[in-house]
């Protein structure tokens, strides 16, 4: 190392002698100047100003100003550049002894096009100067899109990037980042998330059973901190992080305190929010079956209409147990300091209720960081305390009561006065589950606290030295507690829990230290060739420990607690995991044109065989400015390619190389502990998987930066995936841990970005995101023909998502209608085909599962658009997300409950277009109704939504494709001759709307519904928490 | 400078902390779970899962034999729908898996008990396996190399049962063994007689179901059920525990279950009605160790069964219809016996077995089995003697068929899978046995004959799974 650093000097001391020979002999003049923004004349300090034709360059001072002197008499072009602002070029001529000045006057970019952006462990870099895309969030949009957590406030913003969220208060988002990449039906397939150069915990730990909607970590995040995120995409932009980034990476920057007046900030929002999008429900016909009347308990609504039973009401259940959801958010932060020292603190409160009963979320967070400048030391630290938390509500379950519920029982009316719970009979007992009363009594609360906190220090040896240190630490308690009271003991009493009552504790204690040293080299090896070196050391460690007690069947009633329970079992669950890098970091760039990054790192994990554990991975990225090397039409103000490969390497979860026995948790039993095989065959000789990843793109600025556009095509592989092959259980096991399989994805992203208006007061940027991901699992391993990511129940027959080779991640498999003609071996519904028809007169349904739906979207676009006026700021963002399919099991459900609108065919007649086993057309009419036809005498039986409909997986797989205005906002702030005369700095208030609008064929809640954070089954909705809209009111003043 | 100093050494001191412990990354030992299984923790498991296990596979096949009706109409077990029972099929196998390690533990320890013990509960996993499957991946199974094991002939299988069967007689004879079960044996606490008289047992249930068949060897039959349990004393069964809802009864739990309103445990009109007097004229003392009758004001003290595929209709959940009731004998609380195999059982084989060739002996074996299976419930003897008395069951040792035996075995297989294979093998000629309402239609009114293979089978080892229909047949069920 110390000899190519020598080297470098060397060889600058060359060029500069070299110079200085050259320069001699002839006439000299002098050069100088102010730099200044054009917009409010403030001097800028660092801007880069060059003679181009002489090789001459300097930076401003603090004042702004530059002096060239001994300049050769002549006629140069001057440049400045500055980051943030457009370029500047001038004509100068410098005549003998003759000072000549130049003030130059710079243009703040509308298009940050030279602007920084973070990149891999919070290095600052020119947008220029990367060869690979990224794509980053400002503060200013995270606060329009009126979002309260990080992933909201990145929904749309990005291409490549496609988050989702579910209704509900704290329940988790989703984030996927170009695509799937592993068959492991339990991988975590979401980004990494840095806060700060240290990587923080993003996991959702689903609740036990039906899930609740557990919160995904960074929610613990409050967004007014946040000053820019930035998102890394591919494996050239993470290759630096290493393992844990396989799946992209998600900076967060926060805000720091900057050398003046104290600051102090005040925000101010409250928002409500009620259901985006309710399926049609009919009220024409009650309770019952075959068209007579049950008016008590679980009965479906296929009875006699509510017009021949006059004692009966029907109700609109569904919208009478929701309720408006409110949410209050309050933050305030002040942030100053000196030339040596800078701090920012803040404090926020989050309080959120949901649309469905007794769900509710409150995040607290109070966050400290400062900074020290000493000579070449730099030292800054931050920590953020969180308090978060509320009670989650079964949605799940909570939906299906819904279908199951009697129409002419009112589910709001949920408790007898004696406290039991009321069902759907008429003299309210019964068996009939109301949800209001299960979301009411039977909790699950969550309690966080965690602390992210980091230490960061620099010393600074000389310009072109210096070393970097950086402790962080991520450590949380979640505290969860589920309540279900056991009876009360009173006769006629419905008893929820089947167990008698139980008590669920659940101890989460988590903790991540994040280590990081790097010594950064910055050398010009020559006028025009700069370098800049990075080599460093990673360590990651995590440990994590559950722990789990449960007390079921209470002795006395209304006594929730442990010594009141009767059975008391308990589990536990221990994980760590330990990661070690190292890495070097080479850049390269010639006359600020070309740009050259090499990265290679080697990671040695705690988790693979030791033979294995030991591995290494190369990138490599190329960037041109194609505008500054050739001769280019005035119109085209920038352009520059790209281009770049890498590999990244990644091992398996813990605790994957050794088979095990296990003791499941009924024991002990009479003090004896019985052991049962584990379900996984472990592989004592599992290897790294690895992804590779390449990338090309261009990103072109035309007239002035008014119009820009960003492309990016990639392709990525991910091979040896360590997954868990599921295996014949005739093995004894269920899974075998392996080294298999191919996935792949490849795609375009396009970002266009124009400013069609851009005058004194008034300006119109619009930027839209364009993606297109195509997923194929390439093979998975000799022998395995389909690694099952999972089933969600539905009547009859269950649809699933499995992967098979040849065939998209997304996938959904299901029965389908029969069809003639069909290739009996082919996976692929041919929907062009007739459908066979039976001799029943109905649709026949094929067993034989086939793929009926794909739900990876074929395209997705955001177009956002920014107006400003004055004082005045107006924003509005549209989501399209298109070719997108989805398994609607409400659609099922209603099959077999008759609710919706859809339903009413009951009492038609019709002739099922199709034809029959012979191929002739079918002729026969059959009647939609239950029981005996009155005009044929036929005996229907339950009925053809009972019978067929419900059977077949086909007819409930929907086009979810969408289109969303996802946020419109309209703020105000007061102006700066207004502000004279008041004791604020600024003051804005806003008015945002989220999701009012919707366009989608999808007939349940929301088609962006999902089951829960984490989750890979992406195409099957079971019966999500419904989606909403919300309308947010906000104010933000600051001293 | 002193910063520098002081920044210099933590940064080197942590990489070399980090660096220089080698085993800093040594920690992917699973501290969860351990490598190995004491064998009494093996034989503790072993035990409960083939309880277990008999559940699992009774709460479907008592829909088959009509023991049980769905309250729910047209519920997909009652009306024989091609369902996925996915659960059972991986218990059966985890279980077999390890009682195979069980017993190579037993023979590297040198402990014979153990391995005959094992194999025992090996025969009975398998059996219930094959005759609810057909034929299933058993020669190729339980290896971590063969991923996709193919099927067996389950003829085959019966062989490799018997041979099972034949080595644990004689391995539990043995008069050395390292070690020996004892509290861990959930089942006979260690009490090796008991293990080989139920060796004995299954031989002839497993013997007698070849009664089909050309090779239906009466004498071998006849030989082993002399070998078996000698009482109800010795019943192969295991009293559950109370000590959670998991290790309680699960009968018992799908009773209590019924009574706070999760349906479940609905017994059939066909069943009903054989006990209550409607399609033999004769009350049958068992029903009230079995059921309770109806507390309706219109049915009140009548005992009324649903009927298999039709669901309750307008009666209500709960008090109309008869239901496996907390507190009988079957569901009389948490610590409740699960029965397996029964001397009740035996004697009902016998009597088979002997029918053509010794009729006194048949007619003695016939009587014995229903005496017995009153007894084990707890019916007075008084009422026992009048039931006996009865001409419809006491019809002499000349006028015994079939049809008397099958029609008793009936009652005392109750929760017992081995009620499908003695259905199946009777071809459901019981009287009054009626297809379901709402009958699958693929079965074109025919009566089901093994269940469908596990979704995870077509999913995880397609190339071996068999085509076959829910009307195919084991081998022992061939006309």
């Amino acid at each position: 190392m110390k000899k190519s650093i020598r080297l470098c000097y060397l060889s600058i001391l060359l060029c500069t002698c070299t110079l200085m020979i050259a320069t001699q002999g002839y006439t000299q003049g002098s050069l100088s100047g102010t730099v200044t923004d054009s917009n409010t004349n403030e001097q800028l300090v660092g801007v880069n100003i060059v003679i181009n034709d002489l090789n001459l360059g300097m930076a401003t001072d603090a004042n702004g100003e530059f002096e060239f002197t001994g300049v050769p008499a002549g006629t140069y072009t001057l440049e400045a550049r500055y980051i943030g602002y457009d370029r500047y070029e001038q004509q100068i001529s410098i005549a003998d002894g003759e000072e000549t000045v130049v003030n130059i006057s710079m243009i703040e970019s509308t298009l940050e096009l030279d602007d920084v952006v973070v990149t891999a462990f919070g290095v600052e870099r020119e947008r220029r100067a990367i060869g690979y895309t990224i794509q980053d969030v400002s503060s200013d949009q995270i606060t329009s899109s009126g979002s309260g957590d990080v992933l909201g406030a990145l929904q749309g913003q990005v291409s490549g990037v496609q988050v989702t969220r579910g209704g509900g208060a704290g329940k988790g988002s989703q984030i996927f980042i170009r695509g799937f990449n592993s068959l492991d039906p339990t991988a975590d397939n979401q980004p990494l998330f840095v806060v700060d150069g240290v990587p923080i915990d993003n996991s959702t730990v689903e609740s036990n059973g039906s899930p609740r909607g557990m919160s995904n970590r960074s929610m613990d995040i409050n967004p007014d901190d946040i000053e820019s995120i930035s998102v890394l995409k591919s494996a050239p932009a993470t290759a630096l992080y290493g393992v844990r980034a396989a799946n992209g990476a998600v900076l967060i920057s926060t805000k720091q305190g900057e050398p003046g007046d104290i600051r102090i900030n005040f925000s101010h929002k409250v928002s409500r929010e009620d259901v985006i999008n309710r399926p049609d429900y009919q009220s024409v016909y009650g309770p019952g079956f075959g068209f007579s009347s049950s008016p008590d308990g679980f009965w479906p609504a296929w009875g006699a209409p509510y017009s021949e039973t006059p004692d009966l009401q029907y109700y609109n259940n569904w919208e009478n147990s929701m309720r408006t959801g409110v949410g209050i958010d309050n933050s305030v932060n002040i942030s100053g300091g000196t030339e040596t020292a800078t701090f920012f603190a803040s404090v926020s409160n989050s309080n959120n209720k949901g649309i469905l009963p007794n769900n509710d979320w409150d995040r607290t967070s109070i966050r400290l960081s400062g900074e020290l400048f000493q000579g070449p030391l730099t030292v800054a630290a931050s920590a953020n305390y969180i308090n978060s938390g509320g009670n989650r509500v079964k949605y799940i379950d909570f939906m299906a009561r819904l279908s199951y519920w009697n129409t002419s029982a009112d589910v709001t009316d949920w408790r007898h006065e004696d406290g039991t719970m009321k069902s759907d009979s008429r003299d309210g007992r019964g068996s009939g589950r109301n949800p209001v009363y299960d979301a009411n009594v039977n909790t699950y609360e969550d309690d966080v606290n965690r602390i992210i906190g980091n230490i960061r220090s620099s010393y600074q040896f000389a310009d072109w030295l210096s070393l970097e240190y950086l402790i962080g630490i991520d450590t949380y308690s979640d505290d969860r507690s589920e309540i279900t009271p056991g009876p009360l003991g009173l006769e006629n009493e419905f008893v929820w829990s089947g167990v008698g009552g139980f008590i669920e504790e659940t101890r989460i204690n988590s903790r991540d230290i994040t280590s990081n040293l790097s010594l950064n080299m910055t050398a010009d090896l020559t006028q025009d060739l700069g370098m800049t070196l990075r080599v460093g050391n990673d360590v990651f460690d995590r440990s994590s420990d559950l722990i789990r007690a449960r007390g079921e069947s209470f002795v006395v009633p209304r006594f929730n607690h442990f010594s009141n329970a009767t059975n008391i079992s308990n589990d536990q669950r221990l994980t760590e995991k330990r990661l070690i890098g190292v890495y070097g970091d080479l850049n390269i760039d010639w006359q600020d044109i070309i740009y050259l990054n090499v990265t290679g790192r080697n990671d040695w994990t705690s988790t693979l065989p030791k033979d294995n554990r030991s591995f290494f991975y190369p990138s490599v990225s190329l960037g041109a400015v194609v505008s500054d090397m050739l001769e280019t039409p005035e119109w085209l103000t920038y352009a520059k390619l790209r281009a770049s490969y890498a590999e990244v390497g990644k091992d398996a979860p813990p605790y994957s190389t050794v088979g095990v026995f296990v003791a499941p948790s009924i024991y002990p039993i009479q003090g004896t502990t019985g052991f049962t095989k584990g379900a996984t065959i472990a592989s004592p000789d599992l290897r790294p998987e690895r992804t590779t990843s390449q990338e090309v793109g261009f990103d072109l600025r035309f007239f002035d930066n008014r119009l820009g556009l960003d492309l990016t095509l990639y392709k990525a592989n991910s091979k040896d995936m360590i997954i868990p092959v599921p295996v014949s259980n005739a093995t004894g096991s269920s899974r075998f841990i392996t080294n298999a399989g191919e996935i792949e994805n490849r795609g375009i992203e396009i970002t266009l970005s124009a400013s069609p208006v851009r005058q004194q007061n008034f300006q119109w940027n619009l930027t839209s995101n364009f993606t297109l991901n195509r997923n194929e699992v390439i093979s998975i391993r000799d022998g395995v023909d389909a690694i099952t990511l999972g089933s969600i129940s539905a009547y009859v027959n269950n649809p699933f998502m499995q992967l098979v080779p040849g065939q998209s991640y997304g996938a959904i498999w299901g029965t389908s209608y029969k069809r003639f003609g069909a290739d009996p071996d082919s996976d692929v519904l041919d929907t062009s085909l007739p459908i066979i028809i039976g001799e029943d007169g109905f649709p026949v349904i094929n067993e034989d599962d086939k793929i009926v739906g794909d739900s990876t979207p074929d395209w997705t676009m955001n177009i956002s658009n920014v107006f400003n006026y004055k004082t005045w700021d107006f924003n509005f963002n549209v989501d399209f997300v298109m070719g997108v399919d989805k398994y609607n099991k409400l659609d099922n459900w209603d099959a077999a409950f008759g609710h919706t609108e859809k339903t009413l065919n009951r009492e038609d007649r019709i002739v099922f277009d199709g034809v029959l086993a012979d191929g002739s057309t079918n002729t026969q009419e059959v009647w939609l109704g239950q029981g005996v036809d009155s005009e044929t005498g036929r005996n229907y039986g339950a009925g053809y939504h009972r019978n067929t409909y419900r059977g077949i997986i086909e007819e409930s797989v929907e086009d979810a494709s969408y289109i969303k205005l996802r946020n419109i906002g309209l703020g105000y702030s007061l102006s700066e001759d207004i502000l004279e005369n008041l004791p604020f700095r600024s003051v804005r208030a806003g008015v945002t709307a989220n999701n009012i609008l919707l366009w989608t064929p999808f007939s349940q809640y929301d088609p962006e519904a999902f089951n829960s954070s984490g989750s890979n089954l992406i195409g099957l909705v079971d019966l999500a928490y419904p989606g909403t809209r919300s309308l947010i009111f906000s104010l933000n003043f600051s001293f | 400078m002193k910063y520098l100093n002081k920044l210099l050494l933590v940064s080197v001191l942590s990489i070399f902390m980090v660096l220089g412990c080698s085993d800093y990354l040594d920690i992917n030992d699973d501290p969860n779970n351990p490598t190995s299984a004491p064998i009494e923790g093996l034989m503790t498991n072993t035990t409960f899962q083939t309880a277990q296990n008999t559940n699992r596979v009774a709460s479907t096949t008592s829909f088959f034999v009509q023991h049980f009706a769905s309250p729910n109409e047209d519920s997909s077990t009652d009306t024989h729908e091609s369902v996925s029972y996915g659960n059972t099929w991986a218990n059966l196998y985890f279980n077999i898996g390890d009682l195979l390690v069980l017993i190579d533990q037993a023979n590297d320890l040198g402990a014979p008990h153990y391995s005959g013990t094992a194999k025992v509960m090996v025969a009975y996993n398998l059996g219930l396996l094959v005759n609810m499957f057909g034929d299933v991946p058993f020669s190729e199974g339980f290896s971590d190399d063969i991923l996709q094991p193919s099927y067996d002939n389950s003829a085959d299988i019966y062989d490799q049962i018997e041979n099972y069967l034949d080595q644990a007689k004689a391995e539990l004879q043995a008069p050395e063994s390292a070690a020996s079960p004892g509290n861990d044996d959930f089942i006979y606490g260690g009490d090796l007689v008991a293990w080989t008289r139920t060796a004995y047992a299954l031989e002839a249930r497993y013997l007698n179901h070849y009664s089909k068949l050309g090779e239906y060897d009466r004498a071998a039959v006849l030989s082993a059920v002399e070998n078996s349990f000698s009482s109800s004393d010795e019943d192969f069964q295991m009293s559950y525990f109370d000590e959670g809802t998991s290790t309680e009864n699960p009968w018992y739990r799908t009773a209590l279950n019924n009574s706070n309103l999760l349906l479940g445990g609905w017994l059939s009109d066909q069943f009903v009605d054989q006990l209550n007097g409607e399609t033999y004229g004769l009350v049958d003392p068992r029903i009230e160790f079995i059921t309770e009758p109806a507390i309706t004001e219109e049915f009140e003290g009548e005992y009324i069964g649903t009927r298999n595929g039709a669901g309750r209709g307008a009666a209500p959940e709960q008090g109309e219809r008869a239901v496996l009731a907390v507190g009988s004998f079957y569901a009389s609380g948490p610590t409740a016996p699960l029965l397996m195999a029964t001397y009740a059982e035996m004697k009902f084989i016998e009597a088979e077995a002997a029918l053509t060739v010794n009729a006194t002996r048949a007619y003695q074996a016939y009587e014995n089995g229903i005496r017995a299976h009153m007894e084990k419930l707890g019916v007075e003897q008084q009422d026992i003697e009048d039931y006996w008395n009865e001409p419809s069951v006491s019809v002499g040792s000349a006028n015994l068929t079939i049809d008397e035996i099958m029609k008793e075995k009936y009652v005392a297989m109750f929760l017992n899978p081995e009620a499908w294979n003695d259905a199946r093998r009777y071809d459901y000629a019981y009287t009054g046995f009626q297809i379901p309402a709402n009958h699958n239609p693929d079965l074109n009114g025919q009566m089901i004959r093994l269940v469908a293979y596990p979704d995870s089978e077509d999913q995880r080892n397609q190339a071996n799974v068999p085509d076959r229909t829910m009307l195919d047949r084991v081998f022992w069920d061939q006309n």
